[in-house]
């Protein structure tokens, strides 16, 4: 199964209507670039959100200017229930809305074909789909800010009993347990199914189409990293997913055919009120739904490990160091990562001996990460380094995962976990895996892959200032999380100040606040260079920054079908700075030079 | 200038890590461990951070110097490499010895904190009910109602069986210097977590069920003071030792506090305790929680 099938040259012949060729489009460019518009316009929803929790935790007692916009029932403050909403749904949407859809959805759809050399998805109807089910989502998850009670206020994990419970049997979509876990919490899962749904169709395509469709010669050892990473993700989404939607419908039973899923046998007392007896148990659902949300950590840190590898080896000028460990080394992380959700659950009330089990897995999974991180460490060593602003944000990435990994293995450690567990050290943890890591991964990828997305270069200058701030403000912003941590600062805290424990993290707290205000500011330099470059960009050519991956081989933006002949793949992605070579790289499908010895072929 | 960016990378990295090394000396960081296997989670929190201190400080360094020697250079072409076996096998097992010590250190700690066949014989029984949002705690009167030293039978159907007797209070934990304490933690409506930094102690309450937890704390900060019947506070406010919800419970998650009050022995605990009990009978005693399981059809709640 090495080698592809042999596709048709040359493109359709008949030119597509507006509508099927922008809107509804089977073409994987398409998709791919519609996913990133959406998911960038939801992350500065997922921002907006997450400044007013910022708002918030370093302003108790009310939030400046803010204020006057509140309504009166809540007096000068903002409602400790809305502010439940405000960090549940941020963290919703900049999972599922945006790291997820950005990764696999835009990068995957966008990438995968042109650097396996085929001129589609297997599945071009299904991928359509995939994106189309994203929609339904998009609306319902954007409505349930506004039915009754307010949008989803249990946290992204939703647990049961708070989650879940509802008043019974024709009485209304309201949840005895908080305003918010009625309508809105219906919404969230109805949303979330959606997305699920789009997912799974997404990660059959790209399992399909990197098995049977590569180019001939594109061997799976001459893969580039971005196409291994995104393999390996969608195996992972193509297995864990099902179990998500099957929580997610369980929980949607719960609330509204009365099933109990998630309520015990004795039910539950809110005050004088009693709900009826269940027959089903809270902790189910967080080992349901963490079977899926674990692995979904590295489903949206992988791809990124995968593009930041293709952007140092380009920028570096030489071979990735350690191919093939790092294709291991991937693997080793994906399938850890399945037997790893319990160390979300140490102190859930879950038997302790489980809890041993799982911290050696966890502990072990730290290896494959570290591996990867000397790696990077080994293409950069040597090289002769290009500092783009693609490079810039993949050298963070690597800075900062560094810091994501390490923070990692506190709360691995069970009975340092008893401590750290539910503290800010925990949202420092996320953010340095999810925001330092991801962010800037998909931010290199943006940088290096625009050019080739849109025909013209993003402005370099523009991009470095851009990078520079968010690299500073997202350090101030998230780097001292840690510190509250270690001091015991709870997460979700509406105010911290009552409590004589905590309330010297104040002045921290505020300068984390301010600069996320500012760090969110600087997304705006992000936005007008995007906006700009797309009319006034300089013109990129084929293969702006030299590299030897096939999508460069392509014109810039690639045509329908890709490309103009079946590229013929002669060597892995890494001949950069081949010796005796005037030039220094080597594409993957060029011809050797004459009496320039051939190097190593496989890797 | 193109050097450049390897100090900009070198400056944030180095504010970092002088924040981390300031934050004890300023007074960020862990509050005062007063439990008695408090210490051996402290002692593993600075063996996993001089690990994770020593590597963070190694890779950074090496990523800016790397940066740093190799910044683009017309003159000059990378080196042509595209692996080290033997350096992935070296740095691989390293790691791997290191993740595997640090796996191993902690299972003991682990299992003395947490492992039901480990606790210690409870010296003080004590049955805290999570609620939105306020913690329940009784305690049992006469404190020796349960036979030492027979097995736990009785107070394990004395935590789910409450008796007219008990000593009840809200959100106070009252125990003594030394006293292992034996919490059999429950929750009436969603999944609260009784957390307690300064014992770096932390347990859910699952709806449903009653775990088992347990602490021996090592040092008092309350008297009780007969006379004006109420319980000296500590001088110094750092010793105002309070009970957190550390799960998400709803609105009033953040105001879901309490305290813990440690006396300087058992005889001060029983005088406050007694004291409790008299104040109690001599009012209604408060509302028994019915049987749970109950289904009543009612919406009177707010």
């Amino acid at each position: 199964m090495s080698i592809s099938h042999l596709h048709e040259t040359g493109t359709h012949s008949h030119e597509l209507g507006f509508l099927r060729k922008y809107i509804f489009s089977e073409d994987h460019k398409v998709i791919g670039i519609q996913f990133l518009f959406s998911g960038l316009i939801f992350l500065f929803i997922g921002g907006a959100l997450a400044l007013l929790v910022r708002l918030q935790v370093a302003y108790p007692n009310g939030v400046p200017i803010l204020s006057m916009w509140f309504p009166k029932s809540w007096g000068d403050k903002m409602s400790p229930e809305f502010y439940t909403m405000l960090f549940s749904m941020h963290a919703s949407v900049m999972i599922f809305f945006v790291i997820i859809p950005l990764l696999t959805g835009s990068f995957g759809n966008f990438l995968i074909p042109l650097m396996i050399g085929a001129k589609d998805m297997a599945f071009p109807k299904l991928n359509m789909c995939s994106y189309w089910f994203m929609w339904p989502g998009f609306v319902v998850i954007v409505a349930s800010f506004f039915v009754d009670g307010g949008g989803a206020g249990s946290g992204w994990t939703s647990y049961p009993t708070l989650a879940s419970v509802m008043l019974g049997p024709g009485q209304g979509w309201n949840s005895p347990s908080s305003p918010h876990s009625g309508l809105g919490q219906v919404f969230w899962l109805i949303a979330l199914i959606f997305v699920g749904i789009s997912s799974m169709m997404g990660s059959i395509n790209y399992v399909t189409t990197i098995i049977n469709m590569r180019a001939p010669g594109m061997t799976l050892f001459r893969m580039p990293m971005t196409v291994w990473a995104l393999f390996i993700t969608a195996i992972l989404q193509a297995m864990a997913l099902p179990v998500l939607t099957v929580a997610l419908i369980m929980q949607l039973l719960d609330k509204t055919i009365n099933t109990t899923f998630f309520l015990p046998p004795g039910g539950l007392e809110f005050g004088n009120l009693h709900t009826a007896a269940g027959g089903g148990q809270p902790l189910l659902w967080q080992h349901v739904f963490w079977f899926y949300s674990h692995p979904a950590v590295y489903i949206m840190i992988l791809p990124a490990m995968g593009m930041v590898s293709d952007v140092i080896a380009t920028f570096s000028r030489k071979p990735l160091f350690g191919y093939r460990p790092m294709v291991y080394a991937l693997a080793g992380i994906a399938g850890l990562g399945f037997i790893v959700w319990g160390h979300h659950m140490f102190q859930s009330g879950m038997d302790p001996r489980l809890g041993t089990g799982f911290m050696l897995a966890t502990m072990m999974i730290a290896l494959p990460s570290a591996i990867k991180v000397f790696n990077w460490l080994g293409t950069v060593w040597g090289g002769n380094v290009h500092y783009t602003t693609a490079m810039l944000n993949a050298l963070a990435f690597v800075a900062m995962f560094v810091i994501g990994g390490l923070s990692g293995i506190f709360m691995a450690a069970t009975p340092v976990d008893v401590y750290f567990h539910d503290t800010y050290f925990i949202v420092a943890h996320i953010h340095y895996v999810l925001f330092m890591s991801s962010v800037f991964g998909i931010f290199a990828g943006i940088y290096f892959w625009f050019p080739k997305m849109f025909g013209r270069l993003l402005n370099e200058p523009l991009g470095k200032v851009h990078f520079a701030l968010t690299f500073v403000l997202a350090n101030c912003t998230f780097f001292p999380m840690h510190i509250i941590g270690i001091g015991g600062h709870p997460r979700r805290y509406f105010d911290s100040t009552m409590y004589s424990t905590w309330s010297h993290f104040r002045e921290l707290n505020q300068f984390m606040t301010i600069s996320a205000i500012l760090l969110g500011f600087a997304q705006f330099i992000f936005v007008f260079n995007f906006a700009w470059s797309l009319v006034r960009g300089k013109i990129a050519g084929r293969n702006p920054w030299h590299s030897n991956t096939l999508e460069w081989t392509a014109p810039s933006p690639p045509p329908h079908g890709n490309f103009e002949h079946v590229p013929i793949v002669r060597r892995g992605p890494y001949e950069y700075s081949v010796p005796d070579m005037a030039e220094d790289y080597l594409p993957q499908t060029a011809a050797h030079p004459a009496g320039v010895p051939q190097p190593v072929a496989t890797h | 200038m193109q050097k450049l960016w390897s100090v900009f990378f070198g400056l944030v990295l180095t504010a970092i890590f002088a924040l981390c090394a300031v934050s004890p000396w300023v007074g960020w960081w862990l509050p005062q461990n007063v439990s008695s296997y408090g210490g051996d989670v402290d002692a593993l929190f600075y063996i996993i951070l001089a690990i994770t201190g020593v590597t963070f400080v190694i890779t950074e360094v090496l990523l800016v110097w790397f940066m740093y020697q190799y910044a683009y250079n017309p003159q000059r072409k990378a080196r042509y490499v595209e692996g080290n076996h033997r350096l992935e096998l070296v740095w691989t097992v390293a790691t791997a010895a290191v993740l595997l010590y640090v796996a191993f250190t902690q299972v003991n700690v682990w299992e003395n904190i947490k492992y039901q066949g480990r606790m210690p014989e409870p010296s003080l029984t004590v049955q805290v009910t999570g609620r939105q949002w306020e913690w329940h705690i009784r305690y049992p009167t006469p404190l020796d109602v349960f036979d030492q030293p027979a097995s736990l039978e009785k107070p394990m159907a004395w935590a789910e069986a409450p008796e007219i007797d008990d000593v009840r209070t809200s959100n106070e934990l009252h125990t003594w210097v030394g006293a292992k304490v034996r919490i059999y933690l429950k929750t009436e409506d969603v999944i609260h977590s009784f957390g307690l930094p300064n014992l770096r102690l932390m347990q859910d309450a699952l709806p449903g069920k009653t775990i088992p937890m347990w602490f021996k704390a090592t040092a008092a900060n309350t008297q009780w003071n007969e006379a004006a019947g109420r319980c000296e506070e500590p001088a110094d406010a750092s010793r105002r030792w309070e009970i957190a919800c550390k799960e998400l419970c709803g609105g009033g998650h953040y105001r879901m506090r309490g305290r813990l009050y440690v006396h300087p022995n058992e005889d001060d605990f029983r005088a406050w305790l007694t004291y409790r009990l008299k104040a109690q009978s001599s009012h209604e005693p408060e509302k028994t929680p019915s049987a749970a399981g109950t289904p009543v059809a009612s919406n009177t709640k707010e």
